[in-house]
């Protein structure tokens, strides 16, 4: 009888700040059916008095969004079958390969994931400027192939294989693309499906990098696009509802695909190693 | 029957040493080289080649430039300017880290255990996270409009007054700091929920029946079982923190009036816009400066307060 009150408060506390968290979200859907009128309204209305639906075919239209969503997919699937596959690899080499300096080398990979970024950007840019990479995929996806973080995640999760399997393997024989294929890959299949969709959906959301490398809007990734739609639209008197659905037609194939997905994101995160 | 099987074993795993030391010179390369070569052209050269370009005067346009020693640094070091943006970036970090670490424990606290609802509750407070920041900055930036966005109508209904928010130079970083704790506080909630479950029960067990409160066991056993999962948490958000862009270029550009440039919008600026390829670069090998002081620092306090096992 005691405790029923405290879980109510609980609950209560957790709608709230759930609704807080959401409610962003259904703002921008809320914002995106209201009529050019209706969005200078104060007080706001909760709903729209007569939905404008064809806000989001409109929004779609001024600007070619089907092509931002199409870089950015392929770029970021591209990615990240690239960084699975090297992060994989050297995380089997530090794990199961015996070489000279493997613990010097993994300590300034170890180094590199405490620096920001930011300070590569200006060589990189001339790199791929001298390469002729600017404003391609080949650059958007070569720029983004290693991942610190994936070969952090990977090493954990290897290093968590059971030891008398991969000897048992060994000492019948079996060759390292056997024990990989055959005894770590399935044993951590969940740190490769987390490792894609966290670094699938950091690529897709990637902006300042891919805004740097490119210029044509044929390039351009979803990200940098909307912010040129966001710009443009700002110019003439604040478009705020196409705005809204653009922005909409951008964050919610994120957000379908994690409601899916989620368990293997949220889990990822917390179960598999890069614990303090 | 089964003692010389076993004899012979070893000497089968011996071999296998033996073979596997021999091809050892060329196979680790093989599998390190995919991701190393990428790591090398586009992480370790770039960070050494900043540090020379800080060096010198190269306007990236120009094939020729001087070396000028460290009068990159001692410009940024004199300038007043530059030190509202140092202002900025701590300030910007600390409102971003402390509410999220404070906050993230506090959710995790709350949606931790089986009980009804709570995966949902999950779901929900950590969906910001995997949004791209540009869309959702720009869906804030709405929010924040100055005469009719939702932000200031909550205020009135609330009976107080209603803020300029991004257009303010008071309000615009409190602003920005909003959406990077909204955006940010699900992923340091994550973490504790795993760091929470691994608490054993037995040590709460034994201290309700020498009849310790809650909120003591809490303070006495939670808060040091969970420390190094804070102490990861603070490095790694502040490391985010003092590399935030993209919620700055949207909400505010770093204004008004330079109220929330931080260094890495000063370092974008510096050399995207006015192409100082120098000056620039001294201010990244600053912020890495920073950083790697930082990190260090809670490296070296932590040993007071984190308690490995």
């Amino acid at each position: 009888m005691k405790k029923a009150p405290i879980i109510w408060v609980k609950h209560l506390v957790l709608i709230f700040f759930s609704f807080s968290m959401v409610f962003p979200f259904l703002w921008m859907v809320i914002s995106a059916l209201k009529t050019k009128d209706e969005i200078w309204q104060f007080p706001p209305t909760l709903w729209p008095n007569k939905p404008m639906w064809h806000h989001f075919a409109d929004a779609w239209a001024m600007a070619p969004f089907d092509q931002y969503i199409f870089n950015s997919i392929f770029t970021a699937s591209a990615i990240v079958l690239i960084q699975v596959i090297n992060s994989a690899l050297i995380a089997y080499a530090f794990t199961q390969l015996r070489f000279k300096g493997r613990n010097l080398l993994f300590s300034i990979i170890l180094i590199t994931y405490m620096l920001p970024v930011a300070a590569t950007y200006v060589p990189s840019y001339v790199i791929l400027a001298d390469f002729n990479l600017l404003d391609t995929y080949s650059g958007l996806i070569l720029s983004n192939a290693a991942s610190v973080f994936g070969i952090f995640l990977f090493r954990q999760a290897f290093l968590q294989v059971p030891k008398e399997l991969i000897e048992a393997a060994r000492v019948d024989g079996a060759r390292h693309w056997t024990i990989i294929w055959k005894i770590i890959f399935p044993t951590t299949k969940a740190t490769f499906i987390t490792f894609s969709l966290i670094s699938f959906v950091q690529n897709y959301n990637n902006y300042l990098w891919p805004t740097l490398i490119t210029r044509s809007e044929s390039k351009y990734l979803i990200t940098t696009g909307l912010r040129q739609f966001f710009i443009q639209e700002g110019a003439y008197g604040m478009q705020w509802p196409l705005i809204m659905a653009a922005s909409a037609f951008t964050v919610l194939p994120l957000l379908i695909l994690f409601v899916f997905v989620q368990k293997w994101i949220i889990s990822g995160i917390s179960d598999q190693g890069l614990k303090g | 029957m089964g003692v010389p099987a076993a004899k012979l074993k070893p000497n089968k795993q011996l071999l296998a040493i033996k073979r596997s030391k021999r091809k050892l010179s060329l196979t680790p390369l093989l599998f390190i080289l995919p991701a190393i070569v990428p790591l090398i052209i586009f992480w370790i050269y770039p960070m050494g080649k900043s540090l020379y370009i800080s060096f010198t005067d190269w306007d990236y346009v120009s094939p020729e430039y001087e070396f000028v020693g460290f009068s990159n640094y001692t410009d940024l070091l004199t300038d007043p300017g530059f030190y509202s943006v140092l202002v900025n970036t701590v300030v910007f970090s600390m409102g971003v880290v402390i509410p999220c670490v404070g906050g993230g424990l506090l959710l995790a606290l709350l949606v931790s255990g089986n009980g009804k609802g709570m995966g949902i509750y999950r779901t929900l407070i950590f969906s910001p996270w995997v949004t791209p920041t540009v869309a959702v900055s720009i869906v804030w930036s709405w929010i924040y409009e100055p005469n009719v966005g939702l932000a200031n109508w909550i205020l009135t209904m609330l009976n107080l007054p209603a803020l300029g928010w991004t257009s303010s130079s008071t309000w615009a970083m409190p602003a920005v700091i909003i959406v990077s704790i909204w955006k940010g506080v699900g992923w340091a909630m994550i973490f504790y929920l795993n760091a929470l479950k691994k608490v054993p029960v037995s040590l709460y067990e034994a201290a309700s029946l020498d009849g310790a409160s809650k909120w003591r066991q809490f303070l006495h056993i939670t808060i040091p079982f969970i420390s190094p999962t804070t102490l990861f948490l603070i490095v790694i958000t502040s490391i985010d923190a003092l590399q935030a862009y993209d919620q700055i270029q949207v909400l505010t550009q770093g204004g008004p009036a330079g109220s929330t440039r931080t260094m890495l919008y000063f370092y974008y600026q510096t050399a995207f816009e006015q192409f100082n390829m120098g000056k620039a670069t001294a201010t990244a090998i600053l912020l890495v400066v920073i950083t790697a002081a930082f990190s260090l620092l809670q490296f070296i306090f932590s040993k007071r307060w984190v308690h490995y096992q």
